[in-house]
């Protein structure tokens, strides 16, 4: 969904985002070390994983973070702003392994122009459904959007 | 080292006690390796010129570049890394660098201003709290670390609340 139709959406407690999936590689966990000087061997040396107990090199925690972060960053759009983020690694993925995030408001204040949503966020494992991450992030977005202007869309 | 009474007591004389760390700027550059990494296509992270018709002097960091970096520095000689890869001096403070095992149990992130490029960034650090639990494979602590990160006129950026498990 762009971000565009994200802003089309209906902000009603209780309704579900619509969900990003994010395929992962080795390439991109590797980058994603590089990127933060991360020199940690459960993310590059399979012989090092394998011998930890894993089947595979590891997506880091805080890529994990990250694309929850870009989840909630996609649904405020231009006008919006992420306030803050709590997540809890529960499971590991391997590099590879396809993360799926949705969300579901669980909570809408309003303060003059601006709304603050309060998204209840799960990421699983596009293998086998386990969740990886549970999180909770507070968006502020413009409470025009909470008008109901669905934009002639369905729902 | 086991979980014991010097343990708990090495951590709580740590409680409260500030750590401060030069950073160092956020470049462009950094920004946009790290948006890259993460798949990132907002131009907010890689376009200047986008970054300022939205009114930023610069391009803007994704919001946990901060706490994702591991290290801020050039990173230490090879016969002072741990068999796993990361440094054996670079450790939470109050926790023995060996012998106990540290998990990670949490994180909550407070966005509090836009990192924008040339920002140059200092962390404290502080032990907030220890707390015991006993595990089912014996006992625990839960440690709780507070970063704040901020600019250089020494206004709050962002705000980590770490949870770290040892055992």
């Amino acid at each position: 969904m762009s971000a565009s139709e994200h802003e089309r959406a209906p902000v009603d407690v209780g309704s579900t985002l619509a969900a990003m999936s994010q395929a992962t590689s080795k390439v991109q966990v590797f980058r994603y070390s590089a990127a933060t000087w991360n020199t940690h061997r459960i993310h590059y040396d399979k012989d090092y994983a394998v011998a930890e107990g894993y089947p595979d090199v590891l997506v880091q925690s805080h890529l994990h973070g990250a694309l929850l972060a870009r989840y909630c960053t996609d649904w405020a759009g231009e006008e919006g702003r992420l306030i803050s983020l709590g997540l809890r690694v529960r499971r590991f993925a391997l590099a590879g392994e396809t993360l799926n995030v949705v969300g579901v408001i669980s909570a809408v204040a309003l303060a003059g122009e601006r709304a603050r949503v309060t998204l209840d966020l799960a990421e699983t494992r596009g293998s086998d459904g386990e969740v990886c991450v549970t999180a909770s992030a507070s968006v502020e977005i413009p409470a025009s959007r909470l008008a109901g202007d669905a934009g002639g869309g369905p729902g | 080292m086991a979980i014991d009474g010097a343990l708990i007591a090495g951590l709580q004389a740590q409680v409260g006690v500030e750590h401060v760390e030069l950073l160092g700027e956020i470049s462009a550059e950094m920004i946009g390796r790290y948006a890259a990494a993460v798949g990132e296509s907002n131009p907010l992270y890689s376009d200047a010129a986008y970054a300022r018709s939205r009114g930023y002097a610069d391009v803007v960091a994704p919001p946990n570049l901060l706490a994702a970096v591991i290290n801020w520095g050039p990173g230490a000689p090879y016969d002072r890394l741990r068999d796993d890869g990361t440094e054996a001096e670079k450790h939470l403070p109050g926790v023995p660098s060996q012998g106990v095992r540290v998990m990670g149990g949490g994180e909550e992130m407070t966005f509090t201003r836009p990192v924008v490029a040339g920002a140059v960034v200092t962390r404290s650090t502080v032990l907030a709290e220890v707390g015991e639990r006993s595990g089912t494979q014996g006992p625990m602590l839960v440690l709780r670390y507070s970063d704040h990160y901020r600019d250089g006129a020494g206004a709050v950026l962002m705000e980590s609340v770490r949870t770290v498990l040892l055992r």
